[in-house]
């Protein structure tokens, strides 16, 4: 029999609403500040001075007393073909009105019936009678969550009208591409848009996204790459370049993610259709699309299906020939040529990131379908961004070694003002080595000779290290390694030729677990340029020191007896394997010194399960240290997807709480878990002089544009060259502290003062950037938990 | 109209494939066969006919009808142009309208094809409609190919679930006899021949109730010129256009010069590539490292069989390498896009840097020499 086809757009709706699975972007539903009694009447800060911002949010007005009332439609006697149902309801538009958003069986309608139950009467061209019972069962008022993915799913429908192109979650405008040649890039311009319900209203945060494509098929990457590499090591390096890129097919409007790649098939191989018969993927194409597919050699590309789509499960075969790459890899990522030419077109200044906006907004206004739906369904939208007033928190005082200075706020950096003096704590280098190539001795003598002479002002005592000429070979490293390092080794610093990963992965392998030791590696070609070698070997000393356990700078953090912990995770792309979550936990008054710990956890697996042990670890260092445990806990917690706050909320928070438990009955810490988000869609722009520029750092957010649901801010900390800063977005999900929020954003900045690799501010907390950093080498290189000799140092840096 | 609505009613009889998939892959097959350029479908309804013919290479403007608009934009923007459309637009041009109207009724947008299929619809037409259908798509549209399908009501006996009609809007169904009468009249009317067909074939023994599903070709048997039809009919449009997609082609300058400078810029870079790591190979040898010149062999594999000339070896002078456009030219994928070489001067012309004669395209290597 003949299902009911629901429309995709409804489909999320009426599946959300009859309890089916479906991922929820915006973690709507889940009300943290409920339970946080001391921020029922305000969770906005105080200090700081007043800014003009607006932002990329524009509101939505709809007439007053709007609500969605949802109705349920039944036919007598039962009429199966979604199309008939529609028809026959549709007989009576005088009744229901001209405006409707019909599934076949749900109907939402703008204005209410008059009767809680309406009867229609219709009759089929076939004579035959049919009784239809309209029922309201649900009566939306504008905030309720099936409301806002209503709208949410409207605004789509206008994107669809605009004759914008889906791609993934967004909406691209495929008229005016900006092609790049040189690097067969194209980038369309798009945007992102969501409708939420913030403070005091319901609004659209849109933002400008650029979509990179490209202009060759996965079959044109893999000549290329056969040309480059040759044929022993064409497999690794496709799997390298390609897994985890995101292709477009030429036959439909589908994104798929590149698993793996099966090299034991190829087009002539056979697949089973979702009727269950097999097919080979050449005839299939053409039955199918007529496309001729003319490499019948090349491989299969795999990709897994996250979540049910028709019959389809598991994975997919596709044809490299068919797909068309989108987005950068890793390899063009590092290309500094190609990621300046692609800047220009996709870093947007603040006014023209406006500008832009403002087109979409205006294409809106102005076309005549788009405002007849619109207003069909009594909706508006401002076509002006709303401004509302911010605060810049005080800029704070760093502290080195009984020194304090200010820095510029416009560069949030204080690399100058802290030239020469010394650390809080430098680590001695009485025994080291210095490992090169014979190509690199130069280098490596140059090197020598600049650390000389910029350790002294730091307070740095340093020997001559041993000087060890290797073969340019990972084994060669590796017995030098074997044969040299000794327990009375400070770190060894060694300089490397290429950026190829297999010797800096061995040495890192090696120096992390079989024999925990810091150690320092350089390219050879950033020691190259005599016009920065001193800023470069400043910085090399400066990492070197803290990687031995050295500590630099510090703010001050008036709270007392407090453990700061931050988390976040790796996700391996590439082998598609495990998932690493860094931990690490600040160890003294200063937060100047960490404990870390890190988890390995199976495929895809977000939140941590391992926590509990490192919690426990790290309490216990902080009491070896402080001879006492911590009154209060403050976790940063980094890297959690959009719909996944539910599960952190209702899973990971818990499982703080068992471990506090755990230590003692006696034992009641405060508790502040805060959840970190960097890639969020709201843009702040400051008003200066009748222009718009990014806000200057400091500047706090916490009304107009939050959720009311929850106990949130946004703080913009660090400072851009290009383009438009993103402000950070900062969630307090769970505060047990009784501080005011004034107090936790302060704290929350001074933290990004924190981050020994960059003598500035940055856009997360320093414990977070400690955890991606703990996570991505151990993800990258190490492959597994490094020895835990090394977990009161930042050798992860 | 709704073809997959019937195919619940294959309770005993069972077609593989499905019946609708069946009448489509005839029409598709008739395409292949015939190579209209021009193709409408009156009484598209989900448009997914439209949306098969749209990957038939030959069609070039492909339009639907249907006098239920809501049904045609459902799924109408399954017609729009793929991302990947725009990113390797095709050869072929290729443009898509909906339109919403009756097939009693005539609009000169439906004038010029060199197709019409009307697949399961004229059972659905009231007597009145069905009487005006014959002027307005043999005589009004005139296209040399018409194809009309519609159930065959002899094979209602083999479908047990049907009383009277296969499905509740039909106004009626013919037998064989009833419909080829009716298409022999109407060809003989407006002078087409007419061949009889069908899909589904009836179970063993009972071949002559005919097919599930009987249709038929009808040709015109002069040909017509357009003009002459139009002319005599100036007509105002009735129906109404829900839908229009234009598909990125290189027949238009636009994407044409957008194909033709990526892939002259691609190309100049693999032969500046070649030639810079052909040099570094080279660099202790002090003879060669003023000038290099690129060795015939090295990239043979490009140039095929063409024989490269004295001025079309690229060359480095100072920290810029000159390609001469000769050379990117007589790469097969530049040829092809521009056929001539005055075509790929005029198109790249402002566009990409040349030197100044205008002969060869500038690279300036500085940089990146400082990246690597």
């Amino acid at each position: 029999t003949i299902g009911l086809q629901v429309s995709s757009g409804l489909q999320d709706l009426s599946l959300r609403d009859r309890g089916g699975r479906r991922r929820d972007f915006h973690d709507l539903g889940v009300n943290t500040r409920q339970a946080m009694v001391h921020v029922q009447e305000s969770k906005t800060g105080f200090s700081g001075k007043m800014i003009k911002l607006t932002t990329n949010h524009f509101r939505l007005t709809s007439r007053p007393q709007w609500a969605l009332y949802q109705y349920h439609v039944g036919y007598s006697p039962e009429m199966e073909a979604r199309r008939l149902r529609s028809a026959l309801l549709f007989q009576h538009e005088e009744t229901i009105g001209k405006t409707h958003a019909f599934d076949g069986s749900i109907l939402f309608l703008p204005k209410k019936l008059e009767n809680k139950v309406t009867e229609l009467f219709s009759r089929t061209r076939n004579g035959e009678d049919v009784k239809i019972t309209v029922t309201l069962t649900n009566e939306l008022p504008p905030t309720s969550p099936t409301c806002l993915q209503f709208y949410n799913i409207i605004f789509r429908r206008l994107l669809k009208m605009l004759n914008l192109q889906q791609i993934g979650r967004n909406y691209y405008n495929p008229n005016d591409p900006v092609s790049i040649p040189n690097h067969r890039l194209m980038v369309w311009l798009g945007f992102t848009s969501s409708i939420l319900q913030y403070e005091e209203n319901i609004m659209l945060c849109a933002d400008v996204s650029h979509k990179i494509l490209r202009g060759e098929t996965v079959l044109d990457t893999m000549h290329s790459l056969h040309s480059q590499v040759g044929e022993e090591r064409f497999r690794d390096a496709c799997a390298k370049e390609l897994i985890g890129l995101i292709v477009l097919t030429k036959y439909n409007n589908r994104t798929y993610r590149i698993d793996d790649i099966d090299w034991d098939n190829n087009p002539k191989s056979t697949f089973r259709k979702s009727d269950g018969s097999e097919i080979s993927f050449v005839e299939y194409y053409k039955k199918q699309y007529n496309i001729e597919i003319s490499d019948w050699m090349q491989p299969v590309l795999i990709s897994q299906m996250n979540r049910k789509r028709g019959n389809v499960q598991g994975s997919v075969g596709l044809i490299p020939e068919l797909c068309s790459l989108t987005g950068l890899t890793d390899k063009m990522r590092s290309d500094f040529n190609m990621m300046k030419d692609l800047a220009i077109h996709t870093r947007l200044p603040p006014e023209q990131r406006q500008r832009e906006l403002g087109r979409l907004l205006n294409y809106i206004q102005k076309d005549d379908n788009v405002q007849k739906e619109l207003r069909n369904w009594g909706l508006s939208f401002d076509n002006k961004s709303v401004s509302f007033t911010g605060r810049i928190v005080q800029g704070e005082k760093i502290f080195q070694s009984g020194a304090m200075f200010d820095y510029n706020p416009q560069f949030a950096d204080w690399t100058k003002e802290t030239r020469g003096v010394p650390l809080i704590r430098s680590m001695p280098m009485d025994s080291w080595l210095l490992i090169y190539t014979r190509r690199n001795s130069d280098v490596a003598n140059t090197l020598l000779q600049s650390l000389f002479k910029v350790t002294p002002s730091m307070g740095i005592h340093m020997n001559r290290p041993s000087m060890i000429e290797v073969e340019d070979r990972a084994e060669a490293y590796l017995a030098v390694l074997r044969n040299e390092v000794t327990s009375d080794t400070n770190i060894v610093v060694c300089i490397l030729s290429s950026s190829r990963k297999d010797k800096y992965d061995l040495i890192k392998r090696f120096l992390c677990t079989a024999c925990p030791i810091p150690s320092q590696c350089v390219l050879a070609r950033t020691l190259s340029k005599p016009q920065t070698i001193m800023t470069v070997a400043t910085k090399i000393a400066l990492q070197m020191n803290c990687k031995m356990g050295g500590e630099l700078w510090s703010v001050e953090i008036p709270l007392k007896q407090v453990m700061i912990v931050g988390i976040d995770c790796y996700h391996d792309t590439v082998s598609g394997k495990d998932s690493i979550a860094g931990f690490v936990a600040s160890l003294n008054q200063s937060v100047t010194r960490w404990f870390s710990r890190c988890v390995v956890q199976s495929r895809g697996q977000e939140l941590v399960d391992g926590i509990k042990a490192c919690l426990e670890a790290a309490l216990r260092n902080w009491s070896k240290w402080n001879k006492s445990l911590p009154s209060r806990i403050f976790v940063y917690r980094d890297g959690v997807g959009d719909g996944q706050l539910n599960t952190l909320v209702n899973y990971e928070v818990p499982q703080f709480l068992d471990c506090l438990k755990s230590i003692g009955t006696d034992y009641s810490p405060r508790l502040t878990v805060i959840v970190v988000k960097k890639r969020v869609g709201a843009r702040f722009f400051a008003e200066i002089g009748g222009g718009l520029r990014n806000p200057p750092p400091g500047t706090v957010v916490d009304t107009v544009v939050t959720r009311p649901e929850w106990y949130d801010f946004f703080v913009v900390s660090q400072t851009v060259k290009n383009g438009c800063v993103a402000p950070t977005h900062y969630n307090v999900v769970y505060d047990t502290s009784q501080l005011k929020p004034d107090h936790v954003q302060r704290l929350t900045y001074k933290l990004c003062h924190m981050y020994y690799n960059w003598s500035g501010i940055i856009r997360v907390p320093a414990p977070c950037q400690y955890a991606h950093k703990l996570a991505f080498l151990v993800g990258q290189t190490i492959r597994r938990e490094p020895d835990t000799a090394l977990s009161e140092r930042l050798y992860y840096l | 109209m709704d073809k997959n609505f019937k195919e619940e009613f294959r309770q005993i009889i069972k077609f593989e494939p499905p019946l609708y998939k069946q009448r489509h892959q005839f029409v598709k097959d008739l395409v292949e066969k015939y190579k209209p350029k021009k193709v409408a479908d009156l009484g598209c309804a989900d448009c997914s006919l439209l949306w098969m013919l749209k990957f038939c290479s030959c069609i070039e403007v492909l339009a639907g009808l249907d006098i239920c608009a809501n049904v045609m934009k459902e799924k109408m923007h399954t017609l729009s142009p793929l991302p990947v459309d725009y990113l390797q637009p095709s050869e072929r041009s290729l443009t898509i309208t909906l339109h919403h109207g009756s097939v009693a009724h005539k609009d000169p947008c439906m004038l010029g094809f060199d197709l019409v299929t009307c697949i399961e619809l004229i059972e659905h037409l009231e007597e009145s409609e069905l009487k005006k259908f014959p002027e307005v798509v043999f005589g009004f549209m005139a296209p040399s190919i018409v194809v009309i399908s519609t159930p065959n009501s002899e094979f209602n006996c083999l479908l047990p679930r049907v009383m009277l009609y296969r499905h509740p809007d039909h106004k009626f169904e013919w037998s064989q006899a009833e419909f080829q009468s009716w298409a022999l009249e109407t060809a003989r009317c407006y002078d087409y021949s007419v061949e009889f067909t069908g899909v589904g074939h009836p179970p063993k023994g009972m071949e002559k109730v005919g097919f599930c599903t009987q249709i038929g070709v009808f040709f015109r048997k002069c040909p017509q010129t357009g003009e002459s039809v139009q002319s005599e009919k100036p007509m105002e449009a009735v129906y109404k256009t829900v839908f229009k997609a234009v598909y990125p082609s290189l027949k238009d300058e636009k994407y044409l010069q957008n194909a033709v400078i990526s892939e002259v810029i691609f190309t100049a870079q693999i032969i500046k590539h070649r030639l810079m790591s052909k040099r570094e190979e080279y660099s202790d040898d002090p003879e060669r490292k003023s000038k290099f010149q690129l060795s015939m062999d090295y990239f043979s594999d490009y140039l095929g069989k063409l024989v490269v000339e004295k001025n079309m070896e690229p060359f480095v002078s100072g920290n810029v390498v000159y390609i001469p456009l000769t050379t990117i030219f007589s790469f097969p994928k530049v040829n092809r896009l521009c056929g001539t070489f005055e075509k790929l001067c005029k198109l790249i012309a402002g566009k990409v840097t040349l030197s100044s004669d205008g002969s060869a395209v500038m690279f300036n290597i500085e940089h990146e020499n400082e990246e690597n």
